[in-house]
């Protein structure tokens, strides 16, 4: 079991969604993230006055998967993402140690 | 030393006024203080419907990333409106036709050469508003009223301006959400002088269908129908928004819209209640013909969708749909029908749209990027209040009791007797639709010569944040003030990046 997780434009998180659904995979948490990596920040400006902000908006998901879904996934996901310019997110997978489902109380590979 | 002047002037005008006179004698003869204050009054209310009203309709009604786009337009396009109003396009639609003739006299012949009779009189010669006699002076229109007018100029002026600009800011939801910001400040100054001057004149200001006998109490083809039919061939013009924008564009704020939505509805008051330009009975059956259609329309709409929409659920949005459909389609006739002809039009007029909505707005929807849909809340809903006027206008409903002409006038409909005015309202609906459209369309591919219409797909990604550098919910998250800013600005920079805890 593996997580998955992955920073992209929120506008592209529906492409993303469709992607996985293709693939025939059914749960994801997607949230509303801030923060910068290569890419900056940007301007505002309130009255006048200009205010860098450092973070960009991002959408953060993230999804549990079986060992040998993932590099399949991996592939989907950054196909979906992609823009080709700065800014396009990241994606890095942690193994887990442990999944239990709340309703039925199923654990590891069973709960996925 | 404005006393004095003020002194001066009423003694010019040859009125006395002493100090013991009752305030309306030191007024000129001709000024009646009561229609005076409501005009002005009804003119407010009416402006409000467009700044925070529209604003605040449409920004809730638009994601979040659009939200600050959205509003601009509606406070930028409200500007862009006065200033050709005042500079030419009042008396376009207001003053002297282009074929001449004065007052009392067009150069008009019933039953006359068609052609002869519909250029000269369907648009007025260009001037300016900007003289203080132009203001100051007793205001009158054409042949708009068979009794002389009670107001200063200045008052009529600002009625009819914040009708002329509450027009572009409606079809504004046709196009927002992908617009430039330079394409909309130039086409909305030029739609008015074009379209919306050409629309006045033909049923408001004396011209070809106000000849003819065409009625509008308050707009429903000038406005409403000039709105959805523009708004839908700028759509097609302009392009869709963006795909993916298209696919998710939810609503960001339903208690914003209900702010919006409720200055709109009672805004309306003014917008009906104002135009028998007097502070007459009328003008309160009016306001009461308004409201008695608003809550049928919203009603009706409210249980179409609890016993035939897919989800047979009551939505707010749809009783705010329900809402404008019944106040446009009263529009063409709040002061000409009775009460049971409001709501009786109003239920029509509501199922009729509402049928358009559900069955034939998902088809048309993918040729032709209507985002908020104002051809069939607008467009529609003034069609069928123009229409039903012709049918339900009650002739014991008197718009003027007394007129120079010694007979009271009042509107008569084909329920009455009188299927003459259905036709009429029918011809002046396709010369509205024909013309707008047209316009509208020739308008557009010229500024399309120049710059494209619409933002580039990399804004259309961001939004608001890429067009105006603000954002409707900026967070506070990592800033720091930057640049040179004032003392104050600075001072608040300060505050920002300590809070920040960077």
């Amino acid at each position: 079991m593996q997580l998955i997780t992955a920073i992209v434009r929120p506008h592209k998180v529906s492409d993303v969604l469709n992607a996985v659904q293709t693939f025939g995979f059914h749960g994801m948490t997607v949230s509303e993230v801030s923060g910068f990596g290569k890419q900056r920040g940007h301007t505002e400006i309130y009255r006048g006055a200009e205010y860098a902000n450092e973070f960009q908006p991002k959408a953060k998901i993230e999804l549990v998967a079986h060992d040998e879904e993932v590099s399949e996934l991996l592939r989907l996901i950054r196909s979906a993402a992609a823009t080709g310019r700065i800014g396009d997110g990241k994606i890095w997978v942690l193994p887990l140690s442990e999944l239990l489902r709340v309703r039925t109380a199923e654990r590891g590979i069973d709960a996925i | 030393m404005l006393a004095q002047l003020a002194i001066h002037a009423i003694h010019t005008a040859g009125n006395t006024c002493t100090a013991t006179s009752p305030p309306s004698g030191c007024q000129p003869a001709w000024l009646d203080t009561g229609s005076t204050s409501w005009q002005l009054t009804a003119a407010t209310f009416v402006a409000l419907m467009s700044v925070p009203g529209l604003a605040l309709l449409y920004g809730g009604l638009v994601p979040k990333k659009w939200v600050v786009n959205t509003m601009f337009m509606a406070f930028s396009g409200f500007s862009a409106v006065l200033v050709v109003w005042v500079l030419w396009a009042y008396k376009m639609g207001f003053g002297t036709p282009l074929g001449g003739g004065s007052a009392d006299h067009y150069n008009y012949t019933y039953g006359g050469n068609f052609f002869k009779n519909f250029f000269y009189n369907f648009v007025g010669h260009p001037e300016t508003s900007l003289r203080g006699t132009s203001e100051t002076s007793q205001a009158s229109l054409p042949i708009g009223t068979a009794a002389p007018l009670s107001q200063p100029t200045a008052s009529l002026f600002y009625f009819q301006f914040v009708f002329a600009a509450i027009t572009p800011l409606l079809f504004l939801g046709s196009v927002l959400g992908r617009i430039k910001i330079r394409v909309w400040m130039i086409f909305v100054p030029l739609w008015t002088t074009f379209v919306y001057a050409v629309n006045a004149m033909l049923l408001w200001g004396g011209g070809y269908w106000a000849h003819e006998g065409a009625i509008d109490y308050s707009g429903g083809y000038v406005i409403h129908l000039a709105a959805g039919t523009s708004g839908f061939v700028a759509a097609w013009l302009v392009g869709p928004r963006l795909a993916q924008d298209r696919q998710r564009f939810i609503p960001h704020s339903l208690p914003l819209v209900s702010i919006g939505a409720g200055i709109v509805w009672l805004g309306w008051n003014g917008f009906n209640g104002g135009d028998p330009y007097f502070a007459s009975a009328d003008a309160a059956t009016a306001v009461v013909n308004t409201n008695l259609a608003t809550v049928a329309a919203l009603l009706t709409w409210v249980v179409l969708d609890m016993f035939l929409s897919k989800e047979k659920k009551p939505t707010f949005l749809g009783a705010v749909n329900g809402m404008i459909v019944g106040l446009v389609a009263i529009t063409p006739a709040a002061g000409y029908v009775n009460g049971g002809g409001a709501m009786l039009s109003a239920v029509i007029a509501s199922a009729i749209v509402w049928c358009a909505w559900t069955y034939l707005q998902p088809i048309l929807l993918r040729r032709v990027d209507d985002a908020m849909g104002v051809v069939y809340t607008h467009g529609l809903a003034g069609l069928c209040g123009g229409l039903l006027v012709g049918i339900f206008a009650d002739p014991s409903v008197v718009v003027y009791p007394n007129t120079t002409s010694g007979t009271p006038f009042a509107a008569e409909g084909w329920w009455y007797g009188n299927r003459h005015l259905f036709f009429e309202q029918l011809g002046a609906a396709a010369t509205i639709i024909v013309w707008d459209a047209v316009v509208t369309f020739i308008i557009l591919k010229v500024i399309s010569l120049f710059t494209p219409l619409r933002m580039s797909d990399a804004d259309l990604e961001i939004g608001d944040l890429a067009v105006h550098g603000e954002e409707a919910y900026p967070s506070d998250e990592g800033v720091r003030l930057t640049g040179a800013g004032t003392t104050s600005a600075s001072a608040v920079g300060t505050t920002t990046v300590q809070g920040a805890g960077l």
